[in-house]
């Protein structure tokens, strides 16, 4: 394997072995913790323009499933690993992962101290960095010189409606960069889904008359969407039953009157432990924010927290007080793992099911 | 024959429901009270109140209504054996309040007329509402629930056994054909 470098805005250098694709690549840097679900992780949207970190030291020891993409066309700017390991052959006869990101036009870079990595991130706070082939200067004014997109919505998302057809509840997913756990999820619950792209209207929903509502996850700041989003959103809660996740759940709060602060740091992976309010329930889940709703800013008269980070205080969980409408901050969909919040799409279903 | 309807998760799922549409309906939980029917619904109101408790950091009352002898389909000649005297237990008063009435299972509504005529003795709600874990169908009076856990269409021949952890050990909702 080449020997690649990954280089940091601050100035250092941490040189290693390139796998994937050979590409220069340009990206925030973030670690992620979770010990499993590589693939689901390198293939999710809210990667957009990022470089993605794995403290799990060996990772692509199980290959590429066919049954595990969280998009079609990943968007992620590269991984780096302490090691990857090459075992092309797994029981559903796929692909390597490095096969994989070559395909896909990722770098990948291995051999390097991760644990060192991430804690000079945790210091920095997030950070911009590249993948290149020569850690010169002109690199580093490559790197000063790149600015990053703040359009990552418009850039993942579905730009035209699609259809996912069964024969249950008629639901209408707003994708913002959606994650296929989202679509699987409600597939394994035969819901008839039509997709549409993140800026439709509410009278574009009303009129496939929905049984319910999903506001995807997607990659960015919920703050630079329009504020149309935010009216559509406020007039579809009134109507329709509402379920919204991770950018979603951002959005949803931004519409009812809260405010969302950025993270020094952003907060990627499943050792958190998540408190379910209603019954005092601990739950892990995978989490991935980089902005969470400001906590004082929740106006109570409106809106329920529903579910607490225990380590850091963050709201996961909101409901609206007022009509059938709920979201969390969190990945429910369990792709990857855990799965201890799936049945949070049991009670989608259910809440759609008391509106017959 | 016994088949499981509703499992564990689905009914701590369903009263999770029905808490938030207490909420929901009420604009909050102010003056709210709970009244569970004996047996199996005073457990069911009772974790409804420690949920609404979690959610909005007050105690909504909550009472143990025994309806026997509002019934209007057990013959009262035994005897041979005392009735088994069972009582409600309600230490709070009723008037003007908000009731919210919690059964386990919606039938031919027989019961919840008699526990509505058991709450009219003793004052005069502002409104009831009714909440069950399971509405079977079968109705033999003009009643209907305002929050329902599940709604399980079945046949008079079979029976639906609720179970709650409390007194049966675990939960859960079974349909057992005679």
């Amino acid at each position: 394997m080449a020997q690649r470098f990954l280089i940091l805005e601050d100035g250092s250098i941490y040189p290693g072995h390139g796998f994937g694709a050979g590409a220069t690549t340009t990206g925030e840097i973030v670690f992620n913790t979770s010990m499993l679900g590589y693939q689901e992780i390198v293939t999710n949207q809210i990667y957009h323009n990022q470089i993605i970190v794995f403290s799990q030291p060996i990772v692509g020891s199980i290959g590429i499933a066919h049954d595990a993409y969280e998009s079609i066309l990943p968007t992620a700017k590269g991984m780096v690993v302490r090691d990857v390991t090459d075992i092309s052959k797994n029981r559903q006869r796929s692909l390597s992962l490095d096969q994989f990101l070559k395909q896909h036009n990722i770098p990948g870079i291995s051999g390097i101290d991760t644990r060192h990595l991430i804690r000079q991130i945790n210091q920095t706070g997030t950070i911009k960095g590249s993948i290149v082939d020569v850690a010169d200067d002109h690199a580093f004014d490559q790197l000063h010189a790149t600015v990053l997109t703040s359009q990552q919505v418009a850039q993942v998302a579905t730009p035209r409606p699609y259809p996912n057809p069964n024969q249950g509840y008629n639901v209408v997913v707003i994708d913002f960069g959606l994650k296929h756990g989202i679509l699987r999820q409600l597939s394994k619950r035969d819901c008839n889904v039509t997709v549409l792209p993140w800026d439709a209207s509410a009278q574009d929903v009303i009129n496939l008359d929905p049984d319910g509502v999903l506001l995807s996850t997607g990659p960015g700041s919920p703050l630079d969407l329009p504020e149309s989003v935010l009216d559509m959103i406020r007039t579809i809660q009134e109507r329709i039953p509402l379920f919204a996740i991770g950018l979603g759940h951002e959005l949803f709060a931004l519409a009812n009157g809260s405010e969302i602060t950025k993270l020094k740091l952003s907060h990627h992976g499943a050792n958190h432990p998540i408190r379910k309010v209603i019954t005092n329930e601990i739950i892990y889940a995978m989490e991935s924010q980089e902005y969470v709703v400001d906590p004082d800013s929740v106006d109570r008269d409106r809106l329920i927290t529903t579910y607490l980070d225990i380590i850091d205080g963050s709201i996961q969980g909101l409901r609206h007080r007022d009509y059938p409408a709920f979201s969390v901050q969190f990945f429910p969909d369990g792709a990857p793992g855990p799965n201890d919040s799936v049945d949070l799409f049991d009670e989608f279903i259910e809440i759609m099911g008391t509106r017959e | 024959m016994a088949k499981v309807v509703v499992d564990a998760m689905a009914m701590q799922r369903a009263l999770t429901r029905i808490t938030y549409e207490i909420i929901e309906h009420n604009k909050g939980i102010d003056g709210l009270v709970i009244l569970g029917i004996k047996t199996r619904g005073v457990y069911l109101a009772q974790r409804i109140a420690s949920r609404l408790k979690q959610l909005e950091n007050a105690s909504v009352p909550v009472g143990e209504l025994d309806v026997t002898q509002y019934r209007d389909d057990i013959e009262h000649d035994s005897q041979d054996t005392d009735p088994q005297v069972t009582v409600s237990k309600i230490d709070f008063p009723v008037t003007d309040k908000k009731v919210i009435l919690v059964d386990d299972v919606l039938y031919t509504g027989r019961t919840i007329r008699a526990a509505m005529s058991a709450i009219m003795d003793l004052g005069r709600p502002k409104q009831i509402n009714l909440a069950v874990l399971v509405d079977r169908g079968h109705r033999e009076l003009p009643i209907r629930a305002d929050f329902v856990g599940k709604n399980i269409p079945s046949s008079q021949q079979e029976r639906i056994k609720v179970s709650v952890s409390e007194i049966d050990g675990h939960d859960s909702v079974e349909i057992i054909e005679r």
